[in-house]
């Protein structure tokens, strides 16, 4: 196998190294420590706060952002839009290393991590939405992981193997899709059992259409913005095709993005007034609710639409980006802000630094094993030796 | 408003109405929408759905 050129040539001193490298230490300092003093010693979680940024951040926002796979793999295999196919493996390869850094923090904040497989051999509890959420992640970690293997096969010269997998493509994009709908929407639904602790703005019977719908805008902005990143530091890996195709990809996500941005403002005004909490947007709580509702749902829609309709590639990318923040808004304002909102502030949640550390330190993970994978494998181009799928 | 929500009628009422309300001006105004979206997309698509090589960064 030839060894990519510029992987010789690059000095392993590089700033991002460095700054890689510490975070890498850092995080398995911490890990250590997590693995043998427990949660108390790393974090600032409670009884009252049981959930913090591993969840909030690390599990909700990694979850959203992953979406990119099966909105992708829908539109061009499902759709049959198959102009948005250079963007497929890039968007499989986001959602499955998301969904394995997922499960990855997952260990470091449940108490006993050993027992994670536990609701599928000890006790199945079907009607708890944690079960559902469990199901669904861990059958599409596991349909990512077959979706994603083609491009490892062809690296590894398996073409057999890669010629059966190839043939499931259209089943496993189906079931993505189920199994992203189910689980996208129950992370929401989980916040319905605690209707007292969330701030009325933020609680809503349509929770899990929330977060579904604003699920697909994560999908499409993330494969905007990782497409512009990889543009930007892939460059040279990117086959003709790939360069042809990259700002349709923008194009035709950001219109889409636009009309799912509008879809989700309408149900979420809509909720507001089925629930009739009109009165709270005139608190400090409803400027914050209100900076997330216009500021990075309504602007992005706005900002979406005139980028698509001058056709400025720029403002798209950079909307992109925005509506990636807004993901990340959303989901800690329903997991951290808003939750326990009545409690005093003495009693509320904030991270503690070994908590900031890790996540930081999942994140860089998956940055390192993309860029890894992406230098390596055929996934910002079409390996010669074998055809499309 | 000023009427008081004192049984579910009244605040059924009130919100159904107002989500009423609410539906009719998003119907119309997502036509709106649409146009303001693709009203330009002839310009720069070609019959096979691929967008023109002139749209740079």
């Amino acid at each position: 196998m030839p060894v990519p050129k510029f992987a010789i040539q690059k000095p392993a001193w590089t700033p991002f190294n460095v700054v890689a490298g510490i975070i890498v230490v850092v995080g398995l300092v911490v890990t250590v420590i997590r693995f043998t003093q427990g949660l108390a010693a790393t974090t600032n979680l409670s009884d009252y706060n049981p959930w913090g940024i591993w969840i909030g951040f690390d599990l909700l926002v990694g979850v959203a952002l992953a979406a990119g796979g099966y909105v992708t793999s829908a539109a061009c295999y499902i759709f049959g839009l198959k102009r948005f196919h250079s963007a497929v493996r890039p968007a499989i390869l986001t959602g499955f290393l998301g969904y394995t850094l997922v499960v990855l923090a997952l260990h470091y904040d449940v108490g006993r991590p050993w027992r994670l497989p536990y609701p599928f051999i000890v006790q199945r509890g079907t009607t708890s939405l944690l079960f559902e959420v469990a199901a669904c992640v861990a059958l599409y970690l596991t349909v990512l992981f077959i979706e994603f293997s083609p491009a490892a096969m062809e690296w590894l010269g398996l073409k057999r193997a890669r010629q059966i997998v190839v043939k499931l493509t259209l089943v496993l994009t189906i079931f993505g899709v189920v199994l992203s709908t189910l689980h996208q929407s129950s992370l929401g639904a989980l916040f319905l059992i605690a209707p007292s602790k969330l701030h009325p703005l933020w609680y809503s019977p349509y929770l899990a259409l929330y977060f579904f719908v604003s699920s697909i805008i994560a999908g499409l902005s993330m494969v905007i913005f990782e497409s512009t990143m990889a543009h930007r530091y892939f460059h040279n890996k990117m086959d003709a095709e790939h360069l042809r195709q990259a700002d349709g990809v923008a194009l035709g996500f950001g219109k889409a993005a636009a009309w799912v941005l509008a879809g989700y403002f309408v149900i979420k005004v809509v909720g507001i007034a089925q629930a009739d909490t009109w009165g709270y947007l005139a608190t400090s709580y409803g400027a914050w609710f209100l900076v997330e509702l216009l500021g990075f749902v309504l602007l992005p829609c706005y900002a979406f639409a005139i980028s698509v309709r001058e056709k400025n590639l720029k403002l798209i990318r950079w909307t992109a980006a925005w509506s990636v923040v807004g993901i990340v808004v959303n989901r800690f304002n329903v997991g951290l802000v808003a939750f326990n909102y009545h409690l005093p502030s003495s009693e509320r949640y904030f991270p503690h630094w070994m908590e900031i550390a890790i996540s930081v330190f999942v994140v860089t993970i998956g940055v390192l094993v993309y860029k890894f994978i992406v230098t390596h494998m055929p996934i910002l181009y079409s390996h010669p030796d074998y055809d499309a799928h | 408003m000023d009427t008081p929500i004192v049984t579910l009628h009244d605040f059924m009422l009130r919100t159904e109405s107002i989500t009423y309300l609410l539906v009719v001006m998003v119907l119309v105004g997502f036509v709106f929408f649409w146009r303001f979206l693709t009203d330009r997309d002839e310009d720069s698509t070609r019959p096979d759905g691929e967008h023109s090589s002139d749209t740079h960064h």
